[in-house]
């Protein structure tokens, strides 16, 4: 036995359930892309709760059309927070008191949370020698754990354009972290 | 040769991103490893080093606010399209009314076939779902997986079933006073004594832990022996309450209705 759906009001249940499926695997990874830009907690969690409410009124106007749901969910993420950035005025990257408040929680040892923050510090400091895209291509690969194919839907290039970069990208690390160690 | 070992480094950040260590990709590709090996080592550290994850009371903010919207988005869909067909002109108004007779005429006369309910945001008959506080607060997310109700009339003469529209819902959103909708439509009038819900899967995350835990139904049903009446001038609201309790000290939970919390409640239809 089945129920007649209407089919435009299917399309968008689909798409509600779908967006609310997202929700559980996602938040986090979104929360996490967030932060590396605005560098607060609070904030970061407020952003990524507000990329769901912004997607969902805006999930009449979204189509597949090879930007999978996740991209979309991410772009929305990037342009929330360039917002907010210029609203807050803020640095882009985290702040050391956050940093330290973030190495210390949920750890008992002091010694341990300082080392921890001073290589949080350092990985913040390494991104930002990095070029705008480059740091997006790896905040989006790292930190949000998109596939190469869904950071080339968001940026608009090409699969291969995207994996040269990335590698360049990881190779400058590398670099930067190595001579930042010796 | 640069744009394979891009492909391949793009393949191990891939499992890296899965759980993988770097070590599991080299063994792969030996005749990279020279050159991998630092690069994978590098965005191993990146990772390790970045300590931020939200906290478990700020992603169950959002969900309840993105569920909550979700909520407002439908009950707004139902209106807005009430709104339109009364807005219309006299003639289409008219048009519409002859047609909505027809159509009640044929649901009413039971010429299709008379277990086919068709859902309608406008219909006489609405069916919730809630949670009774008992385990649930053990679980950071319980979610079920509605696959059918069934409706019977009074001396089981007639058996009726609808999928829902919304299938899967977080019974620790729906804790006591709360409740969502998941389907409308046009039930027949008459007289009711037993409702089931079957469940296609359950999934329970604890709040402790993390870990997924093992929820049983047994044969996948929850029934509830409970009369109630639909009639066709008035919103039959029908709330059915679902409680997980813990079984003994096994870690093991059990789903059960709560038949006390569970029943219809009537509203007024809007006049037409």
């Amino acid at each position: 036995m089945k129920i007649d759906t209407r089919e435009k009001a299917s399309g968008i249940n689909e798409r509600e359930t779908q967006l609310s499926r997202l929700y559980e695997e996602y938040y986090d990874k979104i929360a996490r892309y967030v932060y590396v830009h605005v560098g607060n907690r609070e904030e970061s969690e407020d952003i990524a709760g507000e990329v769901f409410l912004k997607a969902l009124k805006s999930l009449k106007s979204y189509r597949e059309r090879g930007v999978p749901m996740q991209a979309w969910l991410f772009r929305i993420a990037h342009n929330l927070t360039v917002d907010h950035l210029r609203r807050m005025n803020k640095r882009k990257t985290a702040e050391i008191e956050e940093i330290d408040s973030l190495a210390v929680a949920g750890n008992d040892n002091p010694v341990d949370a300082a080392e921890k923050g001073i290589e949080f510090e350092r990985v913040i400091e390494a991104m930002n020698q990095l070029t705008a895209e480059q740091r997006e291509i790896i905040n989006l690969r790292f930190f949000g754990e998109l596939t190469s194919r869904e950071v080339s839907s968001i940026l608009g290039k090409s699969d291969g354009a995207v994996r040269e970069m990335q590698r360049a990208a990881v190779e400058r690390l590398r670099v930067i972290m190595g001579v930042e160690k010796q | 040769m640069t744009e394979d070992f891009d492909r391949i480094l793009d393949e191990c950040i891939d499992r890296i991103n899965r759980g993988q260590s770097p070590a599991d990709c080299l063994s792969d590709y030996p005749a990279y490893s020279e050159r991998l090996r630092p690069l994978l080592h590098s965005m191993y550290d990146v990772r390790r080093a970045y300590p931020f994850a939200p906290s478990a009371d700020a992603k169950r903010a959002a969900r309840q606010k993105l569920h909550a919207a979700l909520g407002k988005r439908r009950q707004g869909a139902s209106t807005s399209s009430f709104l339109k067909v009364i807005s219309r002109p006299a003639v289409w108004a008219t048009a519409a009314v002859v047609i909505l007779a027809i159509v009640g005429t044929l649901v009413v006369r039971p010429l299709f076939s008379p277990q086919t309910l068709i859902s309608d945001p406008e219909g006489n008959f609405a069916f919730v779902v809630s949670d009774e506080p008992n385990a649930i607060g053990d679980f950071e997310t319980l979610n079920i997986t509605i696959s059918k109700v069934v409706l019977q009339t009074v001396g089981l003469a007639k058996s009726l079933e609808f999928t829902p529209e919304v299938k899967t819902v977080d019974l620790t959103l729906l804790q006591g006073k709360q409740s969502q909708e998941i389907w409308r439509g046009d039930v027949p009038a008459g007289q009711y004594s037993h409702i089931s819900i079957e469940v296609s899967e359950v999934k329970g995350r604890l709040e402790s832990t993390g870990q997924v835990v093992d929820v049983r139904l047994p044969s996948h049903k929850l029934q509830m022996p409970v009369s109630f009446e639909v009639t066709t001038d008035t919103l039959t609201s029908f709330t059915f309450d679902i409680t997980v309790v813990k079984t003994g000290n096994n870690g093991k939970y059990n789903l059960r209705p709560q038949i006390a919390e569970s029943g219809a409640g009537k509203d007024q239809m809007p006049a037409e």
